[in-house]
């Protein structure tokens, strides 16, 4: 039985709708390939603060989830930040098995990341994509005038665009998905907006092997 | 997410997952830590303002400006002095590099930092007296042959680290270039002599009618001293190499100064004098001419135009004000007249490279041109006289061989000012040699304590983009203009041209002053951070420190700096020092296993009362 746990860390507010995007991507391309699937979102976090660390959850498994109705992820398989100064923030890696993936929205190496890491020895795979860079993302998160332009995209409010993964959140699924294989690339593609950062992520991620005798052991 | 107002049973009690304790609650400081919302660090990072760059001798003008602005003019008077002897002089006549490099320039008018710098000389002169002290004596000799600015800086550096400097002089007056190169009317002689008892007073002995190679040998400067520096400059004027140019009447610009400026003058002018050369000598001879008498003065220049002279362009407004003309592209090929100056013979000319620094092409074919004067003043650059100096210290060029730091090879000797800096590209100037002296002199101390002497570094962190400011917080606002006398009286007199601000003008212009790149103690971050986590003990540079538990990387305080000295820092820049929250948010590990045997056990519950919940 296969069971995998998805935890996306990411920034409330000017970030949120990416985080979002990857857990409901990824849950909504599970359940057509028939698995049962999870995707929330945590609002204990506070995610309606601007750059409020928050989190969002996806739990794909093979029958039915044994501990749907607790609201966290206590054991993610996946974990990826959304954005990079994350890494030193949180244990985000906490209750994470043997063999995970760590992704990572950055333009440093994994050589140079995985040093924040903390505990990189739960790691298989440590992943490395500049999504901001694939997705030719030029004004998020730098000038603090620019951040009012996504505040629409929290929770409650109405969202800015209803595509799915029109921005950065692209090139992160890709990573994701095709360095875990949580669901298969031709199931998900068809539901990202931005199609051409997301093949342009499956040639350009940063794969650093951490841990690999670990690797795949929590899947089995 | 609160849940204050909000009944929760007994066994979904904090620490639940899903329902957490408002801030203000009980363990809720344990659970919604604040702060590592960072992307981004703001750091303190002063930068190097452009002018302070710029100034030959890295004066520190951006700090005196703002002590100004701040009314503390003693302050800045000392800070001034840290780096340059005499700010009167160099308040007078420095052709202010800094004034070319200020970023104000670029938004309205340049800064007139001269004329602060002027104003806080004089005050440093009146005082009774200076506020610069002699080092601690550390019984070492140290002889510097010339005074001139460079002589004098590296001497004022010496005192200042506790050596026993004497000044060898050859004339018989004591200040080098700044008496005998500049006329009275630019630098006036007493503030001259006032400056000079300045360093007398640090302890510099300063011994006149003194030659090296004549009065003093080489040998005794290497053995009566531990150390020497060389700041001769240069003092014999290039010759024109055209016919007849030993006839009486033709003089040249340096001794033409030196003379007047020592007193020892006995040129009486023409009435019609002709200056060949186009740089700031040329044109200090020029205005002198009038000054002696000349009733129509003309410079001649092989430049083809007055942009391409080589020279300060304010003074070369001036000079046209007082009524010289300029007569461009023609080099003099004799001196023509019959026992003394009659007419020059001019040919067109041009250089046949780079202006001033390439071989001039004469074209002796076209027609020859008959300038008529009494008078003719070759001002086309000097050289160095070093016939006392082994040869194995003189270059190609005629002047003295040093390495990077001054030194000549691995003796104690060192060399500073034009007779080192010509030729290197660097503008033959008062303050240029001012830091020449500076340097060798802190060079020297280095040497004879037995520390390695390192490199000059070069700032890389000089602002010159507007863009690192914000330019809101700054008004377009004039340049004061300093007053000088009318052109029409100046010409038949010695008065200072230009004159003083008074001290409502030099605070009015350092007001202006942006401080590029260095914090001025505005407060705007201490006021505009919105958690305050900007503390200081007192409001002065150095002393704000950001809280950074408690910064969330907003960066108003970034966007709201107004020098651009706040800098915004990735924090993955900060490798080392990690800072980890072990309690993000809500829920440690452990909680989940509780509640999940809760939740197992949740049908065993009775049902709630709904009638009587509370």
């Amino acid at each position: 039985m296969s069971y995998t746990e998805l935890t996306v860390w990411t920034r409330g507010i000017i970030m949120d709708k990416e985080g979002r995007d990857i857990v409901n991507s990824v849950a909504a391309a599970a359940r057509q390939e028939g698995k049962v699937t999870q995707a929330m979102e945590n609002y204990v976090d506070n995610p309606d603060r601007t750059n409020a660390p928050t989190r969002k959850y996806c739990r794909v498994s093979d029958s039915d989830i044994e501990n749907a109705l607790t609201y966290e992820n206590e054991h993610p398989n996946i974990v990826a930040l959304v954005e990079q100064t994350m890494v030193k923030g949180w244990d985000y890696l906490r209750g994470m098995p043997p063999g995970g993936t760590l992704v990572i929205n950055t333009h440093y190496s994994p050589e140079y990341m995985v040093r924040f890491v903390p505990g990189p020895e739960r790691l298989a795979q440590l992943v490395c994509v500049d999504a901001a860079k694939l997705a030719d993302h030029k004004w998020l998160y730098y000038r603090l005038g620019e951040l009012g332009l996504d505040r629409l995209s929290t929770e409650g409010a109405a969202e800015r665009g209803k595509l799915i993964a029109p921005d950065i959140a692209a090139p992160l699924i890709a990573a994701v998905v095709k360095t875990t294989g949580i669901v298969k690339l031709e199931t998900i593609e068809p539901m990202i907006a931005n199609r051409a950062a997301f093949r342009a992520a499956l040639s350009s991620l940063h794969i650093l092997q951490v841990n690999p005798a670990a690797t795949y052991a929590a899947y089995s | 997410m609160s849940t204050k107002g909000t009944h929760i049973a007994e066994w979904l009690r904090v620490p639940f997952a899903g329902i957490t304790p408002a801030p203000t609650q009980e363990r809720g400081q344990d659970l919604f830590p604040t702060g590592n919302w960072r992307s981004v660090r703001p750091v303190y990072h002063d930068k190097m303002p452009p002018c302070n760059n710029a100034c030959g001798t890295n004066e520190k003008i951006q700090g005196y400006l703002d002590l100004v602005k701040r009314g503390k003019y003693l302050d800045g008077y000392a800070l001034i002095k840290e780096d340059m002897p005499f700010p009167s002089i160099t308040g007078r006549v420095c052709y202010h590099p800094c004034e070319e490099a200020c970023n104000r320039g670029k938004y309205d008018e340049a800064i007139s930092i001269r004329a602060v710098e002027r104003f806080l000389g004089d005050l440093g002169l009146s005082l009774p007296q200076d506020v610069v002290k002699p080092g601690p004596p550390n019984g070492k000799n140290v002889a510097v042959v010339g005074s001139g600015p460079a002589g004098h800086s590296a001497a004022y550096q010496l005192a200042r680290l506790g050596y026993e400097v004497t000044i060898l002089e050859k004339s018989p007056r004591a200040g080098g270039l700044n008496r005998g190169g500049i006329p009275d009317w630019v630098l006036p002689q007493d503030i001259l002599d006032r400056e000079i008892g300045r360093l007398i007073e640090l302890g510099v002995t300063v011994k006149t009618n003194t030659e090296v190679g004549k009065d003093v040998s080489w040998d005794e400067l290497k053995t009566k001293f531990h150390a020497c520096v060389l700041a001769v400059g240069l003092t014999e004027p290039n010759s024109v190499r055209a016919e007849g140019e030993g006839k009486p009447g033709v003089l040249y610009g340096l001794p033409f100064l030196r003379d007047i400026g020592m007193g020892t003058s006995t040129v009486k002018l023409g009435l019609r004098v002709a200056v060949i050369g186009g740089g700031n000598t040329a044109i200090d001879c020029a205005r002198e001419a009038f000054r002696q008498g000349a009733q129509e003065v003309t410079m001649i220049t092989v430049e083809s135009n007055r942009t391409e002279m080589p020279c300060v362009p304010e003074d070369l407004h001036d000079m046209l004000e007082e009524g010289v003309e300029l007569l461009h592209g023609r080099a003099m090929t004799a001196v023509l007249g019959n026992g003394r100056v009659e007419a020059l013979q001019l040919h067109p000319a041009r250089f046949t490279g780079a202006i001033n620094a390439s071989p001039i092409a004469v074209d002796r074919k076209a027609k020859t041109e008959r300038f008529v004067a009494d008078n003719v003043i070759i001002a086309i650059g000097q050289h160095a006289s070093l016939n006392w100096l082994p040869e194995e210290f003189k270059t190609a060029g005629g002047t003295i061989a040093v390495d990077q730091f001054g030194r000549l090879g691995e003796t104690n000797f060192f060399a500073a000012g034009d007779v080192v800096q010509f030729g290197s590209g660097q503008p033959l100037m008062v303050v240029n040699a001012v830091g020449s002296g500076k340097r060798v002199a802190f060079n020297l101390d280095k040497v004879l304590r037995g520390e390695p002497l390192r490199p000059r570094t070069v700032p890389v962190d000089v602002i010159v983009d507007l863009n690192r400011m914000n330019m809101t917080y700054f008004p377009h606002f004039p340049r004061l203009q300093q007053q000088t006398l009318e052109p029409v009286s100046r010409r038949r007199t010695q008065d200072e041209v230009i004159q003083s601000f008074s001290e409502e003008q030099a605070v009015e212009e350092a007001n202006r002053c942006f401080s590029c790149g260095t914090c001025n103690a505005c407060d705007n971050c201490y006021i505009v951070c919105p958690e305050p986590c900007i503390v200081r003990t007192d409001r002065s540079n150095g002393l704000y420190k950001i809280l950074v538990d408690y910064c969330k990387g907003c960066r108003v305080c970034i966007e709201e700096c107004p020098t651009g000295c706040l800098e915004g820092v990735p924090e993955l820049d900060f490798d080392t020092g990690v800072v980890r929250m072990d309690t993000a948010f809500a829920i440690t590990p452990g909680l989940h296993g509780r509640q999940k045997e809760q939740l197992a056990e949740l049908h065993q519950r009775p049902p709630k009362d709904i009638e009587n919940w509370r």
